[in-house]
């Protein structure tokens, strides 16, 4: 089995899920090849060939260009996966070099049984597995299932392919998200609210018990969404992601997208009035409790130490 | 102008799933349906357009069966000009790339100018059919936009990176867009719209017309992953749980010791 | 002597008295006459309603109330002042009426007097008291104005002109009588019968006799210039509601009351729903401020107007008048505010209280209705989330319909698909199925309908939202769609009887759905319970609890249901100390007119402040009977930092705790 890893730079860096996608090969076994538009400045600890091709050239942002290059990558490693991570990238890249290579794509694989790749379904309350028909595969790798046990070592044999310019969208640059204030990034204690809280009054508690504990609070998607918390304190793919000490996820049901931002938190206490919710898979404790009453009563607990 | 926006009929995620007979996928009994949330903002976002360009022609595509009307129905409430049902009522077990295939082949004589599509369904979740459509189709796509204009001919988004960093794209019509959340606030159908759109007009095609591609990849298994984590589940009487948790919390972490 | 006097006495009976006098007279009435009739024309810049059926009744109410004064003197102060004034007034018309009758009928033509004797003693003193009163109240009506300036209370001048008049012509009158007096009557056995003129007849007694003459003739010209001026100018003052308001007691709605005109949604040809102009209000809704009196009893109830929001019934009833007369073509919406309709919660406390039968809520739901139904517009997202999660699953939590009969979970109930004989249909409602707390409630009543040997069935996951947030809100489409469907569920079953746990469902079923169809007998669970214990069907344990008690505004001044509960926390063994306000003066919790699905952003939250009053009593425990003021209360309690001391509770969970086994 051969696999061709499709890694991230964006903004200058080359993104960490490039650990990932080597964590899958691993996995899988076989070979692996690697694949880049970036720079020679911000290479991966892989002890693989890399194909690079200059995203100063290319331009981080041109799927167009950056499957053309692919395409003649896959063409020179004849792999039998193409491996990219379920970002806002790698969803964007993925079916187009699938529908090139008349490959089945599967996306966001959370995990490998037996060899047989498994996606989640329906807001991570259920799994399925898949077979694809085609020669070669196309898959994507949901943020955070894959990981290696220790920091990969290694420095890649790196083979630059050509730039090539065109490309039928035009990429602007950036806009930074909102600034200033909150980093829970950096945060060690972090009380997350989610849909659970109900309205935007109860904020408030979560905001406080935050306070009780000497941490930061956070928001899952819906919560930010519905205006009750400023966007700054999402927690998730498309918010921050976090790695406190403590993470404690309130009304959290656990949907894929919020625990891809947080399940990296060393010890997580979900709680939820419903006993089944994916949230509990990652949690260390789960506390079965409406949160509306829990939480208040919690914090003055918590108060009174 | 053309617009063309497709749609998806999805079960509520509040639902309690069960894994149907088949195996194979989750059973639609006890299911409350609804149109997926990533096609309302596009649905939102083509009204808008074609509101903004005068003269346009807004169409709705919705794969399914009998019941997906009633969603399409709503898509036509908001504002879509006519609708097309593809009758299909094996929709869920076609794969995304089908899925593409079949609406391809009714959007290769149109002329589209704007293709909306949702970024992913909320219960397969693949996020392939917008961008596989685009590429049947052969024109330019841009996926997971939360901000849309466009005018004469040109469109300029931005995308929705990872960390709230968001990318600006523009490209030239004809072009489709995936739509994430947050993209507009979807209309509420007002009464009058939602009685005009009993009047619109609503073709249904049996998806043999169109379905012109294999399948490339089948599910073989569905099923409720296993409790995992070895989590701890506390119940019982909220003051003792408090209790309990802060307990655990001492012992298993540096917080509150 | 005769107890008798000279009418026109020194004024003369002749036509040069007779003839500017009924000339005046006419050229009042037309002027009267014209001031209406341009204001009808305004009228009827609104919608055609008819509220002329059972004109006999009608009248006969108006009749009642406007001659008792009931509605007025309900509330004391300063109702009974004006009580007063108007029975002083009235018989002062009366009595003028009596003379004018002798004195250019019967007398003149018949020669027929019967102003005398006995009759004319009473006649006199009756008149003199009145007077006397009239002025007094006025007087007191005129300090409370215009110097205890209670807080809310809209002064004009319209007002001085009013009070000035009045009080001239009263005043008037009794020096008119005084100078007569002095001259004719003073030191006779008649005097006495006439106190306030002999008091009058003394203070102008100093004067000579042709002073006093001159005084009388010319001091009666005046009362009667004014009393003209007062006629013609009734259409273009406050006066006008002694016409208006009268006739707004015609014109009242005859009910159920809180029940909404149900919009045709069938009518393919309509284009607009609701109002957002005066051409789609109706008629009566122009006519309303025109029998308004700005007496603020409204506003002083309203608990929105109390918490800080914006929202004033009296200035939104006005403000409509006023377009109308001067503004025809404003937009309702934008002139009267949006954060102002959003802000009622249909709690009828304006209703209920209004000494003029104005209708408040209607109007404020049509305006919803336009902006719900042709903008879809809503106060805020979450309602919008609220009516879409109803459309997708029946109810506006957004949980999932399927679970929707789980809360009776052992319980042994069936749902009448499976088993159709059954006592009563229990319609349970989407707080009590799905919110944790309020299905404790459901099981307590289940509880006690098993006790007492009631079978009970219930729609199970079938059963939708009554729809009556939704509608209340303004969304007519979505409560129609819902209540269509619930009432075709209901009458597959078949059904005798339904009984509700919630106010607004039982308010809903028992009257909106009529106008769609349903048919079946509705009750509330108070009533329905209260009968099964005085049947003796169910015995409860008289246990210990002193409580107050929350009348809720759907079973109390919706319902006029205050009572049952009453009876049946003392059947618990129950003492109620009574809430400062309570029963039709009841304080609403806030979640009425489709508030439960709203954010409460402007001012004091309305439940804190309603909880507070019910610590005040120093109970322990409230007491209500609706998931709605329930789940306020809850929150309240806990917003108000009090739930240690005060518990809120259903009365079905106190009465199943109580149950004889």
């Amino acid at each position: 089995m051969k696999i061709l890893l499709v890694a991230e730079y964006r903004d200058g860096k080359l993104l960490g899920s490039v650990n990932e996608l080597i964590a899958f090969a691993a996995k899988m076994g076989g070979d692996s090849a690697m694949f880049v538009v970036g720079s020679e400045a911000a290479l991966p600890a892989y002890d693989g060939k890399l194909y690079l091709a200059d995203a100063a050239a290319c331009g981080e942002f041109n799927p167009d260009v950056h499957k053309q290059l692919l395409l003649e990558v896959v063409a020179k490693e004849q792999p039998d996966m193409i491996a990219l991570s379920h970002s806002s990238y790698g969803w964007d890249l993925a079916p187009r070099i699938a529908f090139a290579l008349k490959a089945a794509q599967v996306s966001e694989v959370v995990e490998v049984e037996d060899g047989v790749l498994v996606v989640s379904a329906c807001n991570a309350k259920l799994r399925r597995t898949v077979n694809p028909k085609t020669k070669q595969t196309v898959v994507t790798l949901q943020a955070g299932a894959f990981g290696l046990a220790e920091a990969p070592t290694g420095s890649p044999t790196v083979e630059k392919i050509g730039a090539a310019g065109g490309g039928r969208l035009e990429f602007g640059g950036y806009e930074a998200a909102e600034a200033g204030g909150v980093d829970l990034s950096k945060a060690e204690i972090i009380v997350s609210a989610g849909r659970g809280i109900g309205k935007p009054e109860n904020v408030e508690m979560i905001a406080a018990l935050a306070k009780a504990l000497k941490g930061e609070y956070g928001a899952s998607r819906p919560v930010v969404d519905s205006g009750w918390v400023e966007h700054k304190r999402q927690v998730g793919t498309t918010g921050q992601t976090v790695t406190p000490k403590l993470y404690l996820a309130c009304g959290i049901s656990g949907a894929i997208q919020h625990l891809a931002g947080m399940k990296k938190s060393e010890f997580i206490v979900a709680i939820n009035t419903d006993k089944d919710a994916p949230i509990g898979d990652v949690a260390d404790v789960l506390v079965v409790a409406d949160l509306k009453q829990f939480v208040p009563l919690l914090t003055e607990k918590i108060k009174l130490l | 102008m053309k617009i063309l926006v497709c749609i998806k009929q999805v079960p509520d995620m509040e639902s309690k799933f069960k894994v149907a007979a088949s195996g194979k996928w989750y059973d639609t009994a006890d299911l409350a349906w609804r149109m997926n949330e990533y096609d309302e903002y596009a649905v939102e976002q083509a009204v808008q357009v074609k509101e903004q360009v005068g003269g346009a022609d807004l169409t709705v595509l919705c794969i399914g069966g009998e019941q997906v009307k009633e969603t399409m129905k709503k898509a036509l409430a908001m504002g879509c000009d006519r609708g097309v049902h593809v009758a299909d009522d094996k929709a869920a077990e076609k794969e995304p790339f089908e899925i593409a295939g079949i609406i391809a082949e009714f959007a290769r004589d149109k002329q589209f100018d704007l293709i909306f599509t949702g970024m992913q369904s909320q219960d397969r979740g693949s996020a392939q059919v917008g961008v596989l459509v685009a590429e049947m189709l052969g024109i330019p796509s841009i996926s997971t936009i939360v901000q849309f204009a466009y005018a004469d001919g040109r469109i300029e988004t931005r995308r929705e990176l990872e960390g709230g960093v968001k990318a600006v794209v523009k490209a030239m019509a004809p072009a489709l867009v995936t739509c994430q959340l947050g993209l507009n606030t979807p209309r509420y159908p007002t009464l009058p719209n939602i009685m005009k759109a009993k009047k619109k007009e609503l073709l249904s095609l049996p998806v043999a017309d169109l379905l012109k591609v294999d399948a490339r990849q089948e599910t073989t298994k569905m099923y409720f992953p296993a409790k995992k984590g070895g989590g701890l589940v506390l119940e019982g009487e909220l003051g003792q749980l408090a209790d309990q948790l802060i307990q655990i919390l001492k012992e298993k972490t540096g917080v509150l010791a | 002597m005769e107890f008798t006097r000279e009418i026109y006495w020194n004024v003369g009976h002749g036509a040069a008295t007779l003839v500017p006098m009924y000339l005046l007279f006419i050229i009042a009435l037309a002027i009267l006459v014209y001031g209406f009739r341009q204001r009808i024309a305004v009228y009827r810049q609104g919608l055609p309603l008819d509220r002329t059926d059972h004109l006999g009744e009608r009248v006969v109410e108006m009749l009642k109330d406007v001659l008792l004064q009931k509605k007025v003197i309900h509330v004391a102060w300063p109702g009974l002042l004006h009580g007063l004034f108007f029975w002083g007034f009235f018989l002062l018309l009366i009595g003028t009426t009596l003379i004018v009758i002798q004195a250019d009928f019967t007398d003149l033509l018949f020669d027929i007097k019967f102003l005398k004797g006995t009759f004319y003693k009473i006649f006199s003193i009756v008149l003199d008291l009145a007077g006397l009163v009239a002025i007094v109240m006025l007087g007191g009506l005129l300090f409370r104005r215009y110097v205890l300036k209670p807080e809310g209370l809209v002064t004009k001048p319209d007002d001085a002109i009013m009070h000035g008049l009045m009080l001239t012509i009263l005043i008037t009158g009794f020096v008119i009588e005084g100078a007569r007096m002095a001259v004719t009557e003073t030191g006779t056995p008649l005097a006495p019968w006439s106190p306030v003129g002999m008091a009058f007849a003394g203070l102008l007694s100093g004067a000579g006799e042709g002073t006093l003459l001159t005084i009388h003739k010319l001091t009666w010209w005046f009362h009667l210039l004014l009393a003209m001026a007062f006629i013609g100018l009734i259409p273009f003052t406050k006066f006008r509601h002694i016409l208006t308001t009268s006739a707004n007691y015609i014109f009242a709605d005859r009910g159920p009351k809180g029940k909404l005109v149900s919009l045709d949604l069938e009518n393919e040809e309509s284009e607009t729903f609701g109002a957002t102009s005066l051409k789609e209000m109706t008629w009566k809704d122009i006519f309303d401020a025109d029998a308004c009196t700005l007496c603020k009893r409204c506003q002083d109830r309203c608990p929105a107007w109390a918490t800080g929001k914006p929202l004033s019934p009296m200035t939104v009833v006005n403000q409509i008048g006023e377009a109308a007369f001067t503004a025809p073509d404003s937009q309702l919406i934008e002139l009267i505010g949006k954060d102002v309709l959003w802000s009622c919660t249909t709690c009828r406390a304006c209703q209920e209280i209004c000494p003029a039968a104005i209708e408040h809520i209607g109007k404020i739901i049509e305006l919803r209705r336009s902006m719900v139904l042709m903008e879809g517009e809503f106060p805020g997202d979450e309602v919008m989330a609220a009516m879409e999660a109803t459309e997708v699953n029946g109810n506006p939590l957004g949980i999932g319909y399927a679970t929707r009969g789980d809360w009776a979970e052992g319980l042994g109930v069936k749902t009448v698909g499976e088993d159709g004989d059954v006592d009563i249909l229990y319609f349970v409602g989407c707080y009590a199925s799905f919110d944790k707390r309020n299905i404790a409630v459901a099981r307590s009543f289940i509880q006690l309908c098993q006790a007492a040997g009631v079978k009970v069935g219930i729609l199970g996951r079938e059963e939708k939202c009554c729809g009556e947030p939704m509608r209340k809100m303004g969304n007519e489409y979505l409560y129609q769609t819902l209540a269509n469907e619930n009432i075709e569920l209901i009458n597959a079953a078949g059904v005798k009887k339904i009984v509700t746990t919630c106010p607004h469902c039982y308010n809903t079923l028992a009257k909106d759905y009529r106008d769609l169809g349903l048919e079946v007998e509705v009750e509330p669970y108070t009533v329905f319970l209260e009968r099964l214990i005085n049947d003796g069907r169910l015995k409860v344990t008289a246990a210990d609890l002193t409580c107050t008690y929350h009348d809720s505004c759907y079973l109390g001044r919706h319902n006029d249901i205050y009572d049952p509960p009453r009876a049946l926390i003392r059947a618990a063994g129950g003492t109620v100390v009574e809430m400062e306000r309570n029963r039709a003066e009841a304080f609403c919790c806030s979640a009425g007119g489709g508030r439960i699905m709203a954010e409460e952003k402007i001012g004091e939250r309305i439940n804190i402040r309603r909880v507070q009053m019910a610590q005040a009593t120093g109970v322990g425990v409230l007491v209500s009977n609706c998931p709605f003021c329930l789940t306020m209360f809850e929150d309240g309690v806990k917003g108000a930092g009090i739930e240690e001391s005060l518990r809120p509770r259903d009365i079905a969970e106190i009465l199943a705790e109580r149950i004889v086994k």
